[in-house]
């Protein structure tokens, strides 16, 4: 103690006679740690953007091409003995000819396009001929007849789409050479499809179908679209914000500004942070076993998955509305209650409208997380493979449907190289949503902040 | 010390608006206010003073029940409004605040308008019958608050852009809009720079002719100036209650003139 007392005045009078001009080692030291703290940060944030940055550009330079197919557009006659025997344009008989008939009709209506554009196809067989087109197309021809019967008779100019492989040929994924190695695809047919293009029959344009059709087999990645899935994810989303807005922000603004403060809102809230940090997965068992097994609702339903869903993003809307309502000051309250408001009144006149901002961004950000969810999704059925559309609410809620995050699983899982462009570009189609989300976020906050 | 007071009350002829006997304030385990006498004159300003946690904020929130608001705090003794005691199980704090009105230690109006500030009261409370009536209450109550001239032009502009002397003039407008019978000020003037004390002051003195007036400040120059009573706190008692010119000339009680001569507080 004396030691400390005797020795104090020393470091003083060095410090007298140190010069503000030259640094002394505390100083250097503190300024160094300074230094490297930021050149901490830095590098963190730059591995950060390095990441991001790769991550975009492999999802964009995989995922664009599926924005593009190859098509051929062609002459298609559709004779009336073929298609339609009884001659009298009814839907209900023409139905009875099946895909098969339609693709003897396309194979006819390649073939003669073919010999008019003088293209010399060597020793190819009519069915490797028939190979550059999509196994989709008869499918497509027949619904688009069938929706115009009277068109039976005449000849239309249709687009169908081609082959996969033809169309990764197109895009690079298919070469000569892999094509050699490829019992899907020969080589010839890669040379016809080039003089196809050339003849004016075969082109790339931007695909719709990518994202309005429903999902296509194995074989026929060509054809496989985005159009149930984005109608399933949207209608969730719907069954969300439905449920979790008002349950959640009432049940924030009780805790918040009702609730005693003892033991058991305590518990509760102590369980509302716990849930937030359940793993989906575990909400999917529990919506299989309660919606599903002991509700009966049905499998891979809209309304199942938003159920899941809003059970999920509850304690994350709850949490970030907690932290609003309390930012906003006591002052306030005291004020409303001062002049005579009630309690309901002061918090529905005056914090929550405050509050609000800080709200809509947790709700908001708690539904993109809903959008992106897969896992709990997986064990309600919803990776289930669905063709039809799910109908207009309410009644489409109870279809099935698919939703984006499970289909780009369900496209990475299955072997056609096809899928994976679909894949990726799946997952930008999710990013435009999430991104679109995010603005409206913006826009909303600051609309509402303009007001004060 | 009680029969003092009972003496300076006698000296007053105007009836008494607030009765309050026997008041304790616990916080939990705290005993805040121990028996506490007071009766607050109609039309009159009444000054609280003393050192801080005294309990004159405490018993100022009392009277129109702003402490139920806090956790584990309760109240004894009886609080009579016009003979009426505010405690009764059946008596509405919502209706009560209506009729005591209060203006806070650091101004707080609403982010909206100035117009709609003023009009909340009213609004909730359901004093006018249309929008003309509504204007004529938030012209008449911005007047009083000497604040309609620097503000009619602005009506529509936020309240929180308004200068801090100009936002605690408008929370006064606030309050005095519902038409109160008691307007409760705590340290209205501890936020404000001299000059908008001073209008402030002015304004407490012109608000008396219709309310009483009870006000809690720090400053004994304050007390001195706008109250015609004053009462003097200390550690949860209340020591010493009488016209404010004897409580700063002639205190009876020893601790009031240490503290009013600067030796306690």
């Amino acid at each position: 103690m004396t030691d400390i007392m005797g020795s104090a005045p020393v470091p003083a009078s060095r410090a007298r006679r140190s010069s503000l001009m030259a640094q002394d080692a505390l100083s250097k030291r503190r300024n160094a740690a300074e230094a490297r703290f930021k050149i901490y940060g830095i590098v963190a944030i730059v591995i950060a953007m390095l990441a991001l940055v790769w991550l975009l550009i492999s999802i964009f330079s995989v995922g664009l091409p599926s924005f593009r197919q190859t098509f051929l557009t062609m002459p298609i006659e559709l004779p009336a003995d073929k298609l339609d025997k009884s001659g009298v344009r009814d839907v209900a008989v023409m139905s009875k000819v099946t895909t098969v008939g339609y693709a003897a009709v396309i194979q006819a209506a390649l073939e003669k396009a073919i010999k008019e554009k003088g293209i010399d196809v060597g020793t190819m067989t009519p069915k490797d001929i028939a190979g550059v087109i999509s196994l989709e197309a008869p499918a497509q021809l027949r619904n688009y007849v069938l929706a115009n019967p009277e068109l039976v008779g005449t000849t239309i100019d249709f687009e169908v789409l081609a082959n996969g492989r033809i169309d990764g040929f197109f895009k690079g994924r298919v070469t000569m050479e892999s094509a050699q190695l490829d019992s899907n695809v020969k080589p010839e047919q890669l040379v016809l499809a080039e003089k196809l293009t050339e003849a004016g029959i075969m082109a790339k344009r931007f695909n719709w179908g990518f994202i309005t059709a429903p999902d296509a087999s194995d074989q026929r990645p060509e054809a496989a679209g985005l159009g149930v899935a984005i109608i399933g994810s949207f209608y969730m989303m719907i069954v969300v914000l439905v449920l979790s807005l008002p349950i959640g922000v009432a049940a924030s603004v009780y805790l918040e500004e009702f609730a005693p403060k003892n033991r058991w809102t305590d518990l509760i809230e102590v369980n509302i942070a716990n849930l937030a940090a359940v793993p989906s997965i575990v909400f999917g068992i529990l919506g299989l076993a309660v919606f599903i097994n002991f509700a009966g609702l049905p499998q891979s339903a809209p309304i199942v998955g938003g159920l899941v869903l809003t059970l999920m993003t509850l304690p994350r809307i709850i949490i970030p509305a907690r932290a609003a309502l309390k930012s906003v000051p006591p002052s306030i309250r005291d004020a409303a209650l001062g002049v005579g408001a009630s309690k309901l009144q002061s918090v529905f006149h005056h914090v929550l409208p405050l509050a609000a901002p800080g709200i809509l961004t947790g709700m908001i950000i708690g539904l993109a997380q809903a959008l992106g969810e897969t896992a709990p999704l997986l064990l309600i059925g919803m990776v289930a493979f669905v063709r039809d559309y799910p109908g207009m609410p309410l009644d489409g809620f109870f279809n099935p449907a698919s939703a984006l995050p499970v289909q780009v699983f369900s496209w990475t899982t299955r072997g056609d190289p096809g899928f994976v462009e679909r894949a990726s570009g799946a997952i930008i189609v999710l990013l435009i949503f999430l991104l679109i989300m995010n603005a409206v976020a913006i826009i909303l906050r600051r609309r509402f902040e303009r007001r004060w | 010390m009680n029969d003092m007071r009972i003496a300076e009350r006698d000296v007053d002829s105007m009836e008494s608006k607030i009765t309050a006997r026997k008041v304790q304030v616990f916080y939990g385990q705290n005993h805040a206010l121990k028996d506490v006498d007071v009766d607050i004159l109609d039309k009159t300003v009444t000054a609280f003073i003393g050192p801080s946690g005294c309990g004159k904020s405490t018993f100022l929130r009392c009277l129109n029940r702003m402490n139920d608001t806090i956790d584990g705090c309760s109240v004894k003794g009886s609080i009579k409004l016009d003979s009426e005691d505010i405690y009764d199980p059946k008596v509405d704090p919502v209706q009560l605040r209506a009729k005591v009105g209060m203006v806070f230690q650091k101004p707080n109006p609403f982010p909206k308008s100035i117009y709609d500030n003023v009009a909340y009261g009213p609004k909730i409370h359901g004093l006018t019958r249309n929008k003309a009536e509504l204007d004529e209450v938030v012209e008449t109550s911005l007047r009083k608050a000497a604040l309609w001239n620097e503000a009619k032009d602005r009506l529509q502009s936020p309240g929180t852009g308004l200068s801090g002397g100009q936002q605690q003039r408008l929370c006064i407008a606030r309050a005095i809009a519902t038409s109160p019978e008691v307007l409760l000020m705590d340290e209205p003037c501890s936020a404000l720079d001299p000059i908008a004390t001073a209008q402030v002051e002015e304004l407490i003195d012109e608000l008396r002719s219709q309310f009483s007036v009870v006000i809690v400040t720090h400053s004994m120059q304050q007390a001195a100036r706008v109250s015609q009573r004053t009462a003097f706190f200390h550690l949860g008692n209340l020591v010493e209650y009488g016209e404010t010119g004897q409580i700063f000339t002639n205190p009876k009680d020893p601790r009031t003139e240490s503290y009013i001569t600067g030796r306690i507080g």
